[in-house]
């Protein structure tokens, strides 16, 4: 634990930050503007592991073990939830034979 | 004595109220005049209580007895015990009211036996009289005011009393509204009376009331918002003009209650507060304009009215003018005392009044009638009793109370006196139009088979008619050798105004140029109507302009109707469907119509485009974010 | 422990009619149930000292469940248990469907108006003031005539959205109070809240209270109620729910935002002396007779909430008088209406006219009603009018003046109306028209007497609330701005 740490350590806290908004704002602009539902899914994913990716560092850098034990909770959660949401596309595809975002406006009902 | 007096003085009301709840309740079981008899006899019963207490009363030594019954109204200072003055006013009043109301309820038996809601008249009757006792009996302004609306109240219902017809209905209400118009003025006087004296009660007001000073703004205020009472109770200008409508009433009915007693509770109540009113000269003042204004005005109508009721009805208003201008000279008892006399020869008149329509089948137009002098001598003779008193000959009754006053005006001012004379000769020359075109000449109604009337109703006419002749000696004024009994008696209660008294000479000059005139007046209206038979001109007929002026009534009723009825109507109308349906109702649902028309604005925005809200989303936090990095 | 017997009694027995199949046996309980109320509200009358019962209730607000009354508590009480037994008789015909039901809702009603008057604690005043609004809605909804569903809706969102200002109001008097641990009234009385802000919070907790009077201009929505509203349910609303209004508001104004009223007095005042004539005024050229009585009513409550403002002994005396007054004349007035829209199956005047020959007795009751109404000395309405117009005067003459004006106006319309329904010729559409019967005369006799009783011998009610008008009447910092003349 103290290794991998202390690994992290190793290249300075700005360069996590800024890959992790990099990966984020990918993510964002993914969900966005992709129509495919599948593509969406992957980028919330995207965005997801930005996160993570910061709470490792940040825990890292503060001696705080707190920060990646949840991001051990973000990936069961974020596995739980594609689970969810690749069942939904999946009814998607069933009923309306299309993955695509736009067909899906009856949320308002 | 005293304590006798305050055991029964509550049973001279009391009868009344038996017989209205015995004709009132049981009117389905009583049969034939059985209603009128148990009615009549309640009455009598209660007249000869208020006799007795007359008596106890002279022979007890005091000015006044007061009977406490319960406490009405006692909140805070504001303490109105239930209780009844006897004293040489009310009991005067009482007299009057018991007495005649007993002789016209007697008549009235006669006069209604062929009606079918005989019960119910002789109920309302009754509830009148008993309004009327209290009206007059209060020892106080509130329990005053209780008979003076039931008094109104009563009214209401008697002239409307054959309800079939809209325009009897219409005349009841008119009455009824014009009479709350002056009771608002009276109301207001009383509370204003309260807040000044602290007390309603007419003992503890007055002993204080010296204390005032004269003419101060609160108690001209005060004596003037009770005027606006009288005013409406009384039919003086401008408020008379329900009174001749209330003729639709049967004539027993207009008898007793709009010539009697009823439209001299105003005449009472003044009289009752001559200390407050001694107090506001200006509030005087404007009675002897009202006054005068109304007795002069009223008599010129009475000059083109066909309508037997009616020329009796604008009479009615015209003496009561002479009652408030006697008031407004400071006389109070000669205005009692010719309330007395009138409530005698006018009851009479309107009695004899009724058995002529009674005889001739239901017909009120002078015109259609005549010769009836040899068919109903005793009518004729009683009325003739009755029109030579109110037209002031002596020794009639009218003589001695109209003189009282004609000569309290020349006291004051002379040309207050022509005026006044001015008026009475106009009275003497419609009352004997009246009288000629009634008795003399020849039948002119073919159809109708007059008859003189049953004895039940010729008998009081005979006792009003002497009454009628005699009054008058109540009251003989010191130039005839007599004491002024009546104003002595009333002395105690009212506090006339000191006036300096004519010379003897003086008032026998003016006594001996009127009746001069008088004659003159008489003469010319035989010349008129029986000499020449003239007929007052047909509806239809052309008249001069001022005659026909004078014939519409000074079209008064029109300006009211056209000033006060429409544009209340039309406010009415401009409330309801402008201001509230226009307005007030659109002003609310529009808050609920704008929140519906936001909501379908906003409606649009959530179209189910699920790109469209993720971009909201981030828009939003990044708005969020900037918003949080510049501030 | 007698206080919540009364609160709980009537909710209690219409739960238990709802178990009831039997329509006859469930009117039947109600009636007892609203009896047995009548008889422990009298009995509270002489009990000394007056009962009170309090628990706690919910610690995070300070709330407790406290319920006890002063001499205005016990008249709008007495007024409320006074009525609904004759409120539930009224339904004694065959005409309504699901009567367990229906009388479970007027039960209801009663328990949540018996808890708005006896609450002693704001936040408890302000659940039972929004509980009285559901099941009058249902009476409203289910039971209403023409029309019902958007006039319902008007009232509810109309009463309610006022009484949102009420519970802003008392939220922010609980933070006020010091530590915010109660919403108690004894609490709430003694907060000296700045004069500035009083200003502002006056209106914030008078709205609620004059939408339910109802006080010029925010009356919009009681004529169609009124005119659409069944039996049962206008005697309620017309009765004691507009009570409900003057109770609040004495409750609420006078002991906690004195300063802001005196700011405000003239203001209000003027609004509920033109409600009285413009009210008066409109009544006089309705054709229904139902809208007609609402706007009466309207004038009359107008006349109240003027005298509330002026807050002088005979003010307030009067306003307390015609309470009762008020009430049992304007559900005498409303029965009539209904047992002549019964017979003739109108509500229109100009169809009317000549009941009184097929039907003589009902005229006499209510051309009695009918006087009471316009305040003819020995009715009640004239004690309570007169104490009120001499209140009035004391303020100022021309308020009295103004207000006064109702005499004549009233005179003018009602008995506008009862020639039209009553008087006039024969009317050959109506002959069929039957007299009252022995249910109307278990009514409207009572009610009568009532109305003739307490005109001829109102002291016990002065005697029963003298002790709080006292109170009440130093409420007001400056208490009588007198512009009387002077001497």
């Amino acid at each position: 634990m103290k290794d991998i740490s202390s690994a992290i350590q190793l290249i300075p806290l700005e360069n996590y930050v800024f890959l992790s908004v990099a990966l984020f704002s990918i993510g964002m602009m993914g969900v966005l503007f992709r129509r495919n539902t599948i593509a969406i899914l992957m980028c919330l994913e995207l965005m997801f592991n930005s996160v993570n990716l910061l709470l490792t560092a940040f825990s890292a850098y503060h001696s705080d073990p707190a920060g990646q034990v949840f991001v051990f909770f973000i990936m069961i959660v974020a596995a739980a939830e594609v689970a969810v949401g690749l069942s939904i596309i999946v009814m998607m595809k069933r009923n309306v034979d299309s993955v695509d975002i736009n067909l899906l406006n009856r949320l308002k009902w | 004595m005293v304590a006798l007096i305050s055991s029964i003085a509550w049973l001279v009301p009391a009868f009344p109220l038996l017989g209205f709840l015995i004709t009132g309740l049981a009117k389905n079981r009583l049969k034939n005049n059985q209603a009128g008899i148990i009615a009549s006899t309640l009455v009598s019963f209660s007249f000869i209580t208020a006799l007795f207490l007359f008596f106890s009363l002279r022979s007890s030594g005091q000015d006044s007895v007061t009977v406490t019954l319960f406490n009405w109204i006692s909140a805070g200072d504001l303490n109105i015990p239930f209780a009844f003055l006897i004293d040489h006013l009310s009991i005067t009043m009482m007299l009057i009211v018991t007495g005649v109301g007993a002789l016209i309820h007697i008549y009235s038996i006669g006069y209604m036996h062929d009606d079918e809601r005989v019960s119910s008249f002789f109920a309302q009757m009754n509830l009148f009289t008993f309004s009327m006792l209290l009206l007059v009996m209060g020892a106080n302004y509130l329990i005053l005011f209780i008979g003076w609306e039931g008094v109104g109240f009563c009214s209401y219902l008697l002239i409307g009393f054959w309800f079939k017809n809209p325009a009897f209905n219409y005349a009841a209400r008119k009455a009824f509204v014009m009479n709350r118009i002056g009771d608002l003025g009276f109301i207001l006087g009383i509370i204003l009376v309260f807040f000044t004296f602290k007390s309603v009660s007419f003992t503890e007001i007055f002993s204080q009331a010296g204390a005032l000073q004269a003419g101060a703004p609160m108690i001209t205020l005060i004596t003037i918002l009770l005027l606006v009472g009288a005013v409406g109770k009384s039919a003086q200008i401008p408020l008379y003009t329900w009174l001749p409508d209330a003729m639709a009433g049967p004539t027993p009915v207009s008898a007793l209650i709009h010539a009697a007693t009823m439209v001299t509770a105003g005449i009472y109540m003044i009289a009752r507060s001559s200390i407050l009113y001694n107090l506001a000269p200006i509030t005087l003042n404007i009675m002897i304009g009202l006054g005068l204004a109304t007795a002069i005005f009223a008599a010129v109508i009475g000059l083109r009215q066909n309508d037997i009721k009616k020329v009796l009805a604008y009479s009615t208003v015209s003496q009561l003018g002479y009652m408030f201008l006697a008031l407004g000279l400071g006389a109070y008892s000669s205005a009692v005392f010719h309330l007395t006399t009138h409530a005698f020869f006018k009851a009479l008149l309107f009695l004899g009044a009724g058995s002529i329509i009674h005889a001739m089948g239901g017909e009120q137009d002078i015109r259609k009638m005549g010769g009836l002098r040899k068919k109903m001598p005793i009518t004729y003779l009683t009325f003739l009793a009755a029109t030579l008193a109110i037209s002031g000959i002596p020794p009639f009754s009218g003589f001695f109370s109209k003189d009282l006053i004609l000569t309290k005006a020349f006291e004051n001012n002379p040309l207050l006196y022509i005026l006044a004379l001015g008026g009475a000769l106009i009275t003497c020359f419609y009352m004997f139009r009246l009288l000629y075109l009634v008795f003399f000449g020849s039948q002119r109604l073919s159809s109708a088979h007059p008859h003189e009337s049953p004895r039940v109703m010729t008998i009081p006419l005979i006792i009003l008619s002497v009454l009628s002749v005699f009054g008058g000696f109540l009251n003989i004024p010191e130039l005839f050798g007599g004491k002024s009994d009546l104003g002595e008696f009333l002395h105690s209660a009212i506090t006339s105004k000191v006036t300096e008294e004519l010379s003897s000479s003086t008032e026998i000059g003016l006594i001996i140029s009127s009746l001069a005139l008088l004659g003159l007046i008489i003469l010319m209206a035989y010349r008129t109507y029986v000499k020449r038979a003239v007929l007052p001109a047909a509806d239809s007929e052309s008249l001069s302009l001022f005659g026909k002026v004078v014939a519409n009534k000074f079209y008064i009723d029109e300006v009211y109707t056209l000033l006060l009825e429409k544009p209340f109507g039309f406010l009415s109308d401009f409330f309801f469907n402008t201001i509230e349906k226009a307005v007030l109702d659109p002003a609310v649902d529009g808050i609920g119509t704008a929140t519906s028309r936001l909501g379908n604005l906003v409606r649009k925005l959530q179209a189910g485009n699920m790109s469209f809200y993720l971009f909201a989303m981030v828009g939003g936090i990044l708005l969020f974010i900037i918003f949080i990095l510049i501030v | 422990m007698i206080l919540l017997i009364i609160l709980l009694l009537p909710i209690v027995t219409g739960l238990f009619l709802l178990l009831l199949k039997n329509p006859a046996t469930a009117r039947i309980i109600a009636l007892c149930s609203s009896i047995a109320n009548l008889l422990i509200t009298l009995g509270l009358i002489s009990t000394v000292p007056s009962p009170s019962y309090s628990v706690n209730w919910n610690h995070f607000m300070g709330t407790q469940f406290s319920l006890g009354f002063d001499g205005i508590s016990l008249i709008m009480l007495l007024l409320t248990n006074l009525l609904f037994p004759f409120i539930i008789l009224s339904g004694f015909t065959r005409a309504h469907i699901k009567i367990p039901v229906l009388n479970f809702l007027i039960l209801f009603t009663q328990s949540a108006l018996i808890g708005v008057f006896l609450a002693q604690n704001a936040f408890l005043f302000y659940i039972f003031w929004e509980l009285t609004l559901i099941p009058v809605y249902f009476i409203l909804l289910l039971w209403g005539g023409e029309n019902r569903k958007a006039i319902t809706l008007k009232f509810f969102i109309y009463t309610l959205s006022g009484s949102l200002f009420l519970l802003f109001g008392i939220i922010y008097l609980f933070t006020l109070t010091p530590g915010m641990h109660t919403t108690d009234f004894s609490a709430f009385n003694q907060l000296h809240i700045p004069a500035a802000t009083q200003t502002w919070l006056f209106w914030v907790l008078f709205v609620a209270f004059a939408i339910k009077m109802p006080v010029f201009p925010f009356h919009t929505w009681q004529p169609s109620t009124y005119t659409m509203a069944s039996k049962q349910g206008v005697m309620i609303l017309a009765g004691v729910l507009t009570k409900m209004g003057i109770y609040g508001a004495l409750r609420f104004l006078f002991p906690i935002v004195p300063q802001g009223v005196l700011y405000w007095q003239n203001t209000v005042i003027t609004l509920c002396l033109i409600g009285v004539i413009y009210a008066s005024v409109i009544a006089f050229r309705q054709t229904n007779i139902k809208r007609l009585i609402a706007f009466s009513s309207m004038a009359h409550i107008s006349l109240m909430a003027a005298a509330m403002f002026i807050l002088n002994y005979y003010s307030i005396q009067g306003l307390l008088f015609q309470v009762i007054s008020h009430g049992v004349t304007i559900v005498a007035l409303f029965y009539v209406v209904h047992l002549i829209q019964e017979r003739t199956g109108t509500l229109e005047l100009p169809q009317m006219g000549g009941l009184k020959h097929v039907a003589p007795n009902l005229a006499i009751l209510l051309l009695i009603i009918v006087l009471g109404s316009i305040a003819l000395p020995l009715t009640a309405g004239f004690v309570g009018e007169f104490l009120i117009i001499a209140g009035l005067a004391k303020f100022s003459i021309w308020f009295a003046f103004l207000g006064g004006t109702t005499m004549i106006l009233g005179a003018i319309y009602m008995l506008y109306a009862y020639q039209r329904i009553m008087l006039g010729d024969n009317n050959p559409t109506l002959i069929r028209v039957k007299d009252i019967r022995t249910l109307d005369f278990f009514i409207l006799i009572p009610l009568i007497t009532l109305i003739l009783i307490l005109g001829i011998y109102p002291q016990p009610i002065f005697n029963l609330v003298e002790e709080s008008v006292k109170t009440m009447q130093n409420l007001l910092p400056v208490n009588e701005v007198v512009t009387l003349l002077t001497r």
